[in-house]
């Protein structure tokens, strides 16, 4: 029951009543904000004097002195103690204070009416909760936002992820949220502490994507855009962030020919487009063409692969291979101090495949090749019996490689004010060589220093980074040592006691242990500063002005000697005793500006638009000096020194490219439903000559999220989100040579002799003076889709990209006489699919977290004027035809053996060769009796299709496992030389294990053909000829990366003086599944633009296992 | 609040400054253009010097013989000739495409260069009718390459565009040849004598060469009373100065370069413009590394002994067992064989030790071991082994491709074929040659008329195989005297190191077959033909 003392009339008691019925089923009455507000507006001066007077007695006075209402519960006063006070000309609110000051009650005033409450509700308001936000591996999650729900009241975690806030009620609704994060509610209900784990979720429907130029919610994105969170990239022990990018995005494709320290990679998104170089273009924090490889994988925050056109175009003509989006780390306003430390360190163990059967073995195996190509045996029984029982000598392969050790370590120091922050961290990775020799490896030097400043409306973020490689290599080629050691039979002996290095009737000339160890060496010394001054100034809310400058200076420095070697009982190498220089020097430099236009009309019509102008210059120079017959121990140069005409000065070796570009970006959604974006680029390129320089690059894409409206209303419930989206748009390449439009003379040293004296030629290039862009038209269509709860999350795409005015060379008939630079002439379809799925279950102990994503695509070449083209290394063929993909493999199809000598008069053969049984038959697909050219089929194709990659996290306690598998689901590789073909061209002269499953009468469905001697019919029969012989199925899985880890719980580390701390084990390559057992399948013949140097005849660096321990800890 | 305000204009504004837009308008800084390149003699004759680079490839000299019944490429497929010689080939091999494409490249720098050269303004105009004359000589000489090898080619004398290039069809032989003989009579008109060039361009195309070439093309076509009519112009002393230079050996050792036996090499520098093919041809224990080129026993045979006698002829006193002695002394300046004294740079010398079992070095390097890195036939190359190479056989000893030899014998072989043979032809010509080459009896010395025009022609043909071996000229003759379906069907041979039942023990070294129907000519490469529907391919391929 209420009473209600008021002057006023009824309808006003009315109000009145209904807001006391408010206050009780609420608790609440009024908002303190609204109570700061109002305060000063009571200008009336109230009088008392009372002495332990009852405190009905007070209110009721000064109700008569102000005409102010009281409200409050009957029982309330009951509990009220005298007051006592004695005022003059004071405000309500004093004599308020003063009343209720040691009152079990406290008052408000709204308008003109003063409610009382009891004090036990007013506590409440001011409850005070505290507590701690870790992520699921128990880290502590600074600056993570906390706000009370439908109120203006918040805060932020500290560096160990405490935070403190006082909310206006028990029922408060607390919302935790961070980038990068799934965002938590939380209700007080009473509690004082509150501790909060987050989920990690790139799929957050929250989350912020980095695109061009910008970043966009999740929920807006409309074009194919993956986005890779530096937790993938933690604890593998990759040496450079291309190699930690492996297998984590769908059709994000990392191949390397080799796996040596420093050894180039092929990057590739969505497979081939284009004839020529299929390189994504690499943006770093903004800026346009930096070296990915050249940055510390533990500086990036985020990667984002933009992969259509609906995401691309805003790059225009350099985008139609894909963006790759890398951003740097930054440090957090308001947080202390931050020390992280990061060390890996393991041994790379190196591991070859294939094996040579022993030396005596061998020696049998060899007279057999003889004997059944008609040539006298090689070894007699004596010899054979000898090497048998003097046993094998270490194989030189063996000889040559060691264990090595590997290691990354990282520390940085971040953290900010509330107007700064910062980020430095120094990086060192060092990764020794798998070859023995003179520490040869590459080490790599990381700093970099992010700053954050903001005055106001103005917003400077500053970027400098610098990186040091220096790779240490022999002046040999791995290549040529790898294979050359795998060659030589374990009859030989590699060093002598006198340690002399010894040749051998197969290396008759040089000894690769002799190579490495006394060969001289190679030293690369390459710096590349990064800077970037990014200027933005908010004009208003809804505009901002962005000012971008940056840029990469490259200084590359080679030193290289070749020493002289002499071996025994012969051989010399080294005898030009080279002393080499090489210097590079090109800077970068990309000049920015945006104008940016980001605005909701009536809160359902959010229009955003963006404006850019840019500059991308680029001057590269290079100068080399090479001496030879130089001083044997100094390399300095002496009488018979000579300066090596392939020396160059500057002039000879400088390149300036220019791109002057246009750009911008409109989007519109309504209501989070519907959205529509275009995006446009016009470029302007110093490589195309006037009349063709300018390309026009658009694109528009739309995003629909169809469970948002009422209809799905049901369905958004049971499942979860769900949105269509789809982008279509030309995009362009130009990743081509500079001045290919201008017909060129140029001189060259030592092109004939008169007389014993060398004259200068003259060279031409000629020119393509219609030289323009490639022109991608390029569709995409995706669907986002969320169930339970977002735990899981499934991303799907299909993509059709059509490639005209392809810039490849021109197929030239030999009359032409010369080359010709690169034609707009080819057109390729490209299409394929993608799709991520990622699954997270949370239990009390245990939390899994499982990630899957596979890719595929296939191209086709669709115009190449109507001819085709086939190129061949060695045995390998590939060609560019109109309907297939472009460079398939094609050769002789195998039809197995021939069997018996009827087999043999009955069957066709190849023009002018005469077979045996047990030698390869080839299907005859013209049926004209011969096998010849005209018999060629089509045998496979290079790329890898179906790439996978997955992985699944478990953490349980203190304990942390990730398991990380990536793979290909069909590829072919075209694997030749001694790996295939016994004793190949007698360069080789081991067999190895995996031959021996050889034809024999006995073994007449062998893997390989009866063995025959170099120089037979039979040789030249079954391996001078292209063929499925030679095609081995590279198709793979790998268990790539292991970690098992174990963390202190926070209350131990932080004992010993540490926010967080966890040590783990990491290993790579630990397991490989694949029908391809003798080499490995990972390797590829191809670099990016699917052309090659010769078909993969094993002479890759052996890709090592590797095995280490890691530390990271946090102060 | 208002400083700061000022700061972010002025940065701003800085930003707006230092990106001033680049101009799009780059040249490169190394090089001409075609505006500005045909300005002066120099940058002509810069492009002549190319199309001289042009003019041959030093490993085709050399491995061209492995093409022939002369020698054996064992290992690998250097330059197609194991293919080509086992008859195991076709239009897809690389050498098939790389010789006919290196010889439009050579036209085609003498193309551009006869095409332009009269832009140059103010050039001394003798010169430039030399200069002219030299390139239409290069030019003459990559036609005939291309015809030897493949019979009817495409023919033109400008520089064509990529569009005829896919469309011109083969211009039938005869107009080829027309087409040679008479860019070869502009040359011989234009061209200096080699005596009336300086010094310093000693190397340069002559009368004599252009002269020379236009008897071998004529002999190659059997024209003999042109082949005598031109040998004649060559020996009558009235277009240059030849003569047999006075060592056979001496003839390839770079001190005797420019010798006046030589009518046209293929020059190199010791330094700067080098070679290395020895280092696969020489003895392994002399420093190569292995064996890609062997000479066969064929070879071998054919040296007559001292006495003039051919092995199998009574009375030669030839030894199956001790084959190497009493022969002519010019197959020790070609091949290395058992027991060979090689000189070494420094005047010391080393024996060659082939024959199994024989060598008292533990090493074995050079002993015939089938499969092997040593030669698969027991011998080894020794012409144009230059004492004076640096390590590895970097060598840059010109290699002769006309020299005075092959103008007398030629003129022999034109006379018998006319049937004028007589003394003083052949005291001119193939005595001349075995004297120089040491023969001292009679019996090898004077002419034998009861030999009669088939048994001259024998003689003549031995003559010309042991004088020219291993200088790339052999297979060129087989395929002439359409010998070659006769000496390369079969197995080619190495030293008597085998098994005895095979062969009477010498060496099988390698399988060869040659079809009469179809291997005369090469067949158009396959990719030509991709490209250009009108190259019809040669009968049998």
């Amino acid at each position: 029951m209420y009473i209600n003392f008021t002057a006023s009339n009824r309808s006003q008691s009315c109000i009145k009543l209904r807001i006391c019925r408010m206050m009780k089923l609420t608790c609440i009455l009024i908002l303190l904000a609204g109570l700061q507000v109002t305060a000063k507006t009571y200008a009336q001066k109230i009088s008392l004097k009372f002495k332990d007077a009852p405190l009905e007695d007070v209110l009721l006075n000064i109700r008569q002195q102000s005409g102010f209402d009281f409200l409050y519960t009957s029982d309330l006063l009951t509990q009220a103690n005298p007051v006592t006070l004695n005022l003059k000309d004071a405000s309500i609110e004093e004599a308020l204070k003063l009343c209720v000051a040691g009152q079990p009650f406290t008052y408000q005033i709204n308008q003109k009416t003063v409610t009382l409450t009891a004090i036990k509700v007013v506590k409440q308001q001011n409850l005070t909760v505290t507590g701690r936000v870790i992520d699921r591996t128990n880290q502590a999650l600074p600056g993570v936002s906390i706000r009370v729900k439908g109120a203006s009241i918040g805060t932020i975690t500290d560096q160990e992820g405490r935070y403190r806030l006082t909310v206006p009620a028990a029922t408060s609704v607390l919302v935790f949220s961070y980038v990068g994060y799934e965002t938590v509610e939380r209700t007080v209900n009473n509690q004082q502490q509150i501790n909060v784990t987050l989920s990690e979720d790139a799929q957050a429907l929250n989350d912020v994507v980095i695109v061009g130029y910008g970043t966009q919610r999740r929920t807006s994105v409309t074009g194919a855009v993956d986005q890779i969170n530096a937790a993938e990239l933690e604890g593998k022990p990759a040496m450079n962030a291309t190699q930690a990018l492996q297998g984590v995005s769908p059709n994000l494709i990392v191949q390397q020919r080799s796996a040596e320290p420093g050894g180039a990679i092929n990057l590739n998104i969505r497979g081939v487009g284009t004839m020529g170089d299929n390189s994504p273009l690499v943006v770093i924090d903004g800026i346009v063409g930096g070296d990915i490889n050249l940055l510390n994988p533990s500086d990036i925050q985020s990667v984002s692969v933009l992969k259509d056109a609906g995401s691309a175009a805003i790059y225009g003509s350099r985008s139609s291979n894909g963006v790759i989006l890398v951003t740097t780390k930054q440090g957090s306003k308001n947080s202390g101090t931050r020390v992280t430390l990061n060390a890996l360190t393991g041994v790379q163990v190196p591991h070859i495949l294939y094996k040579p059967v022993q030396g005596f073995e061998n020696a049998i195996l060899r007279n057999e090749a003889n004997v059944n190509a008609g040539l006298t045996p090689i070894y007699s029984p004596e010899q054979i019996r000898d090497f048998q029982s003097r046993g094998d000598e270490q194989w030189f392969l063996n000889g040559i490689l060691k264990n090595a050790l590997q290691q990354n370590h990282n520390v940085s120091l971040s953290g900010g004010n509330a107007n700064s922050s910062y980020l430095v961290s120094v990086g060192y990775a060092d990764q020794e060589n798998n070859l023995v020799g003179q520490n040869f490896g590459l080490k790599r030097y990381n700093y970099r220093i992010n700053m954050n400043n903001e005055y106001g409306k103005f917003k400077l973020t500053s970027i400098l980074s610098y990186a040091k490689t220096q790779i240490n290599d022999h002046s040999s080629s791995t290549s040529t040592l790898i294979v050359d050691a795998g060659r030589v039979p374990t009859i030989f002996k590699m060093k002598d006691e006198q340690g002399r290095y010894l040749t051998n009737e197969v290396l008759a000339e040089f000894n690769p242990l002799g190579q490495l160890e006394k060969g001289g060496y190679r030293k690369y010394d390459n710096d590349n500063l990064f800077g970037s001054l990014n200027a933005e100034l908010a004009v208003t809310d809804f505009l901002k002005l962005r000012a971008v400058v940056g840029g990469t200076l490259t200084a590359n420095h080679l030193f290289a000697r070749t020493l002289r070697v002499d071996y025994y009982p012969k051989g010399t190498s080294g005898a030009d005793r080279n002393t080499n220089d090489e210097n590079t020097k090109n800077l970068f430099l990309n000049t920015q500006f945006l104008a940016e236009f980001n605005k909701t009309f009536a809160q359902k019509h959010a229009v955003n638009a963006l404006l850019g102008v840019s500059n991308e210059s680029t001057n590269n120079e290079e100068n080399r000096l090479y001496r030879r017959f130089t001083d044997p121990e100094l390399g300095t140069p002496i009488t018979e020194t000579v300066i090596d005409p392939n020396s160059s000065n500057t002039n000879q070796r400088t390149n300036e490219s220019s791109l002057n570009s246009l750009f911008g970006r409109a989007g519109y959604s309504f209501d989070d439903k519907y959205y529509g974006q275009v995006d446009f680029r016009v470029d302007g390129s110093s490589k195309f000559s006037k009349q063709n320089r300018w390309g026009f690059f658009p694109a528009i894409s739309a995003g629909y999220r169809i469970s948002q409206e009422d209809f799905m209303e049901n369905y958004r419930q049971r499942f979860g989100d769900l949105k269509i989206r789809g982008s279509y748009g030309i995009l362009g390449n130009q990743n081509v040579g500079n001045y290919q439009f201008q017909t060129t003379y140029f001189s060259f040293q030592n092109a004939y002799a008169f007389n014993n004296s060398v004259v200068s030629g003259t060279g031409f290039n000629f020119a393509n003076p219609d030289i323009r862009w490639e022109r991608a038209s390029t569709f995409n269509i995706g669907v986002d889709a969320t169930f339970f709860k977002n735990s899981l999350t499934v991303s799907v795409d299909y993509f059709d990209k059509v490639t005209r005015d392809i810039l490849v060379a021109p197929v030239v008939p030999g009359i032409f006489g010369t080359s010709l630079p690169d034609f707009n002439s080819a057109k390729m379809q490209n299409r394929g699919w993608e799709a991520s799925i990622n699954y997270r279950i949370s239990g009390e102990q245990f939390k899994h977290q499982i990630g899957l994503n596979v890719g595929d695509s296939k191209n086709k070449v669709l115009d190449y004027g109507g001819r085709e083209r086939i190129s061949s290394s060695d045995e390998m063929q590939f060609i560019i035809r109109e309907g297939l993909p472009f460079n398939s493999y094609v050769g002789l199809k195998t039809d197995g053996y021939f069997q018996n000598i009827d087999e043999v008069n009955s069957g066709p053969k190849p023009e002018g060769i005469s077979v045996l049984p047990g030698d390869i038959r080839y299907v005859d697909v013209n049926k004209d009796g011969v096998i010849n050219d005209r018999d060629r089929y089509v045998l496979g194709n290079a790329f890898p299709r179906f790439t996978f990659g997955v992985t699944y996290a478990v953490s349980f306690k203190n304990f942390d496992a990730n398991i990380f598998i990536q793979g290909v689901g069909r590829r072919d590789a075209f694997i030749r030389g001694e790996m295939v073909e016994p004793y190949h061209f007698n360069y080789g002269q081991v067999m190895y294990q995996h031959q021996l499953d050889y034809w024999t009468p006995t073994n007449p469905d062998a893997r390989y053909p009866r063995l025959a001697a170099n120089g037979s019919q039979s040789n030249a029969n079954n391996y001078r000829r292209g063929s499925d012989a030679y095609i081995y199925d590279a198709s793979y899985a790998r268990l790539k990366n292991l970690q098992i880890g174990y963390s202190l719980s926070s209350e131990t580390a932080k004992k010993i003086g540490m926010q967080k701390l966890r040590i783990y084990a990491s290993g790579q390559n630990l397991l490989t599944f694949s029908k391809l057992k003798f080499l490995d399948p990972e390797n590829t013949e191809f670099n990016n633009n699917l052309s090659n140097s010769g078909a993969n005849s094993a002479r890759a660096y052996p890709t090592p296992i590797y095995i280490g321990m890691g530390l990271d800890v946090t102060f | 609040m208002k400083s700061i305000k000022h700061i972010s204009w002025v940065v701003l504004l800085f930003l707006t400054a230092v990106t001033s837009c680049k101009k799009l308008d780059l040249v490169p800084t190394d090089r001409f253009t075609d505006v500005n390149y045909w300005t002066s003699t120099e940058k002509a004759n810069s492009i002549l010097n190319t199309a001289y680079s042009q003019m041959f490839n030093s490993s085709r000299f050399f491995l061209n013989e492995a093409l022939s019944d002369n020698a054996y490429n064992g290992r690998g497929d250097n330059e197609g000739v194991a293919s080509i010689a086992s008859g195991t080939y076709d239009a897809s091999l690389g050498r098939i495409k790389s010789e006919w494409n290196d010889h439009y490249s050579g036209i085609k720098t003498c193309n551009l260069f006869l095409d332009n050269v009269d832009r140059i303004e103010n050039m001394d105009p003798a010169l430039k009718a030399r200069m002219k004359g030299e390139a239409r000589f290069l030019r003459a000489f990559q036609y005939f390459q291309l015809m030897t090898w493949f019979g009817d080619v495409p023919l033109f004398d400008k520089d064509i565009t990529l569009e005829e290039s896919l469309s011109i069809g083969r211009s039938p032989r005869a107009d080829v040849l027309a087409f040679i003989l008479s860019e070869l009579d502009a040359a011989i008109e234009a061209l200096p004598v080699n005596t009336a060039y300086a010094q310093a361009d000693r190397g340069r195309i002559t009368k004599g060469a252009a002269l020379g070439l236009k008897a071998r093309v004529y002999l190659y076509e059997g024209r003999w009373q042109d082949v005598a009519t031109t040998c004649e112009a060559i020996m009558s002393g009235n277009n240059g100065s030849y003569s047999l230079f006075n060592s056979y050996a001496g003839l390839f050792l770079p001190q005797n370069e420019n010798n006046s036996e030589v009518l046209l090499d293929f020059q190199f520098d010791p330094v700067n413009r080098t070679y290395n093919h020895l280092f696969d041809f020489a003895p392994i224990s002399v420093g190569a590394r292995l064996n890609a080129l062997a000479p066969t026993q064929e070879l071998v045979d054919s040296y007559l002994m001292t006495n003039g006698r051919t092995i199998n002829e009574a009375g030669s006193g030839y030894d199956a067992e001790d084959p190497y002695v009493n022969r002519d002394a010019r197959m020790t300046a070609t091949v290395v064989y058992h027991n060979y004294n090689w000189t070494r740079p420094d005047g010391t010398s080393k024996i060659i030790y082939i024959k199994p079992g024989t060598d008292p070095d533990e090493t074995k390097m050079d002993e015939y071991a089938a499969g092997g890195v040593s030669s698969p036939t027991g011998y080894y190359l020794r012409k144009y082994y230059d004492p004076t190479s640096l390590t590895n056989f970097v060598s840059g000893l010109n290699l002769i491709l006309i020299r005075y030899a092959d103008v007398l014998l030629m003129y022999a072989e034109a006379r018998n074929e006319l049937g004028t043979m007589d003394e003083s032809v052949w005291n001119q010509t193939v005595r001349a040659l075995r004297n120089r080459a040491g023969f001292v009896d009679p019996m090898a010395l004077n002419f034998n008329a009861s030999l009669g025009q088939d048994g001259l022609r024998t003689a003549i043909r031995n003559e010309r195989r042991t004088e020219l071996a291993m200088e790339g000229l052999r297979v060129f003759d087989i395929r002439r005297w359409k010998t070659a379906e006769v000496v390369l069907n079969g197995w080619a041979h190495g030293a008597k190191y085998g098994p005895t039942s095979i062969d009477n023990g010498y060496i099988r070294a390698n399988q060869r077959v040659f079809d009469p129907g179809k291997h005369y000519l090469w067949p158009i490469p396959r990719d030509e033909r991709n490209l250009n529907p009108n190259l019809q391919q040669n009968p049998g391929w």
